[in-house]
């Protein structure tokens, strides 16, 4: 037996645990949702049995007009929130990467809606946005209905999710821009280049892994967004803020639909696993390496 | 298998129901707790040979509703006795999960009606009612002399109290998209003499008594005499609206009473009174039943004991305690003659009776909760001008005679 074989399999054994820890809480439950989807299970009608069905739960899903409003929302959600949180995740970073002093002080205070559990910092959104009595409408301007209005709603959402996770997007930010290079900088501005185009043309470039990075987790985080929506309007008016995680939860929870429910988590299972996977490659492919480095430094210089 | 893993394996089983053991579930939070317990002990004393645990659940509806069926379709032989919400009755009968009580002695003339037959399935009695809420129409004494009759004359005395700045909102309810919308649409659709479900089981919601509800809960809400908010509301925000003085008129279940009538909080103690609500054209007064009910596990291995249990808490003496302690409503007529009760209810005794006289159940199905989550969906929409009211209630219906046919529901019987 050669060494690296010796290697590898002492690397499983050592892996063992882990892995069956993996199948044992993930892998598994995954599975028995799937077999469950397959079946007519409803917990209410006992007396129809649990037929396997095959794929009708999801040939029923995927002709759920509201199922298809939730995912709508959800992605609509999903690109607002991600999309703000980058900018100010990023500008947020440009900040305390300037700080000389105070450093450490000021990304403790940054965090700080990050540390707060959503359900609580939803339910302060929630009395900020009330009516009547939220502070809201001490504002200037006309005085509004928030939560009961089906597209306005959306604001005290998309509000809470990127007060809540901008600091996450900016510390991940800051920290690729730890990492790139001083002399860069001092090269560019040696040449005359423009803060705006030492933004564009080192910062934005050198720092893209970092924001692939930030754009994937916050990306499926928000993809699977509940808490928000669940304490600041239940999904309502209507269903017009339902997103997939609280229409899944309402099937499975609350109808008892076990069968139509499971299909329903194992839809959102896969398409987060399907834009995990095309993120993570995007990911891999977009680190740049040395070569790629030298020549934007010529060419910046 | 080694032996001693066996025996913790037996052991561990028998730990989970001992049959000597009779089990009661409900809720023990409170006051409610307080005397629950010291009426479970008092049996207990009496029953020497019997020893009884309480086993505590969730006090929000859904969560007890999940636990209660994952172990009644678990076929759990315990807990013996269930706590159960008006509207679970018959899904859990129709389920096979609850007795049918038939072969009891029964005093039904002394039950309010409605109740009790909100508590059959298939012309069988499978739950005893316990303690029953009602929807009721709080209104100001100090604004006017007597409650409104009708939804017009409502509208009317709404629009004056605003008018002359007495009060903010005329009048305020539950409308956020939950249970509660229901049982406020519930008592509107009655009033205006429409049903969800006909005698035969077959919807009704969108016929034009529906519509006319409907579009008066709509309207109501556009004129401001209704605020836009309730929109958003359950049942606390709406007291604390009229509780601090800025609304005419409320509707909502008696637990309100007690704590709207302590002037430490309330800015309305002791001037306000309850009513039935009111009625529309065509209509009667409706008041949405709840409350809850006690019923006996099918699988119980004791059913002789859990309705002895049952007999003894849903007696007169019991419910009057009850009425003292927890302020909740007695399921029994004759309580409403003892002087008693008077002193214990925060509202007339009589007043609680004429009100429980004109309750309506809502409908007594399996599949309630969908058609519930259906209904909550809609009627939203339309109070929220997203859908008409005739279009939101056609669509309803649709997709209730849709679960309905799934269900394999015949008139009755699954």
């Amino acid at each position: 037996m050669t060494r690296s074989t010796r290697d590898a399999r002492l690397a499983w054994l050592l892996m063992a645990p882990a892995l069956a820890l993996l199948v044992l809480v993930a892998a598994g439950p995954v599975a028995a949702a799937f077999r469950e989807s397959l079946h007519a299970s409803d917990l209410r009608m006992p007396w129809l049995g649990r037929p396997f069905v095959g794929g009708a739960n999801y040939v029923a899903a995927a002709a759920d007009e509201r199922f298809r409003a939730a995912l709508a929302h959800t992605v609509a959600f999903t690109a607002a929130s991600v999309a703000l949180e980058l900018i100010f995740g990023l500008a947020l970073a440009l900040a305390l990467h300037g700080l000389t002093r105070g450093r450490a002080l000021a990304r403790v205070v940054v965090l700080l809606p990050w540390a707060l559990p959503t359900v609580v910092a939803a339910l302060v959104w929630r009395f900020m946005f009330e009516s009547p009595g939220g502070v809201v409408h001490a504002l200037p301007g006309p005085d509004l209905d928030w939560l009961s209005h089906p597209l306005r709603a959306w604001v005290p959402i998309v509000l809470g999710d990127v007060w809540k996770t901008t600091p996450f997007v900016a510390l991940l930010l800051l920290a690729g821009l730890q990492g790139i290079d001083p002399a860069l900088y001092e090269a560019a501005r040696l040449d005359g280049a423009s803060a705006w185009r030492r933004l564009v043309h080192i910062t934005l470039p050198l720092l893209r892994p970092a924001l692939l990075v930030a754009l994937v987790f916050r990306a499926l985080d928000a993809f699977r967004v509940f808490d928000l929506v669940f304490v600041l309007t239940g999904g309502g008016p209507g269903t017009s803020t339902e997103v997939v995680s609280t229409y899944a939860f309402r099937t499975l929870m609350q109808d008892l639909r076990f069968g139509y429910g499971s299909a329903l988590s194992v839809l959102i299972f896969a398409i987060s696993f399907v834009v995990a996977l095309v993120c993570v490659r995007a990911l891999g492919s977009a680190a740049p390496d040395a070569r790629q480095r030298s020549r934007r430094l010529r060419r910046v210089a | 298998m080694p032996r001693w893993l066996f025996l913790i394996a037996a052991l561990a089983a028998a730990c989970g129901a001992r049959p000597d053991v009779l089990t009661f579930s409900g809720s023990v939070l409170g006051a409610e707790g307080a005397i629950v317990r010291r009426q479970i002990d008092r049996f207990a004393d009496a029953r020497p040979d019997l020893t009884i645990e309480i086993r505590p659940t969730p006090d929000s509806a859904d969560q007890r509703h999940l636990l209660y069926v994952q172990w009644l379709n678990a076929w759990a032989p315990d807990p013996d006795v269930l706590q159960l919400d008006v509207i679970w009755t018959a899904e859990f009968a129709a389920a096979g999960w609850i007795r049918s009580l038939e072969e009891h002695a029964v005093d039904r003339g002394d039950f309010f009606e409605v109740p009790l037959a909100a508590n059959g399935w298939n012309g069988q009695l499978y739950a005893i009612p316990w303690f029953v809420d009602v929807g009721m129409l709080y209104w100001r004494t100090d604004l006017m002399t007597e409650a409104p009759a009708t939804y017009d004359a409502l509208a009317a005395v709404a629009r004056r109290a605003r008018e002359q700045g007495q009060v903010a909102n005329g009048f305020v309810w539950q409308g956020a998209p939950y249970e509660g919308l229901v049982t406020v649409f519930l008592e509107h659709l009655a009033g205006f003499g429409g049903r969800v479900l006909d005698e035969d089981g077959r919807v009704a919601v969108d016929s034009p008594a529906g519509v006319r509800a409907l579009t008066y809960m709509r309207d109501a809400i556009d004129e401001g005499i209704v605020p836009r908010a309730v929109l958003t509301w359950q049942e606390e925000p709406s007291r604390f609206a009229f509780q601090n003085g800025h609304a005419a008129f409320l509707r909502n279940w008696p637990y309100a009473a007690a704590l709207m009538n302590d002037p430490a909080d309330s800015a309305v103690a002791g001037r306000f009174a309850v009513a039935p609500m009111p009625r529309g054209e065509g209509g009667r007064p409706a008041a949405a039943l709840g409350g809850a009910q006690l019923a006996i596990n099918a699988r119980s291995r004791q059913p002789d004991a859990a309705w002895q249990l049952i007999e003894y808490l849903t007696a007169p003496e019991q419910m009057l305690e009850r009425a003292e302690v927890a302020g909740q409503f007695p399921a029994r007529r004759s309580v409403y003659d003892d002087a008693r009760l008077a002193a214990a209810l925060a509202v007339a005794p009589a007043d609680a009776r004429r009100i429980i006289e004109h309750a309506v159940a809502r409908p007594a199905t399996p599949v309630y909760t969908q058609i519930s989550g259906i209904l909550q969906v809609h009627l939203h929409r339309a109070l929220t001008h997203q859908e008409p009211p005739a279009e939101a209630l056609a669509r309803a219906a649709a997709a209730m005679r849709a679960i309905l046919a799934q269900s394999g529901l015949r008139r009755g019987a699954p």
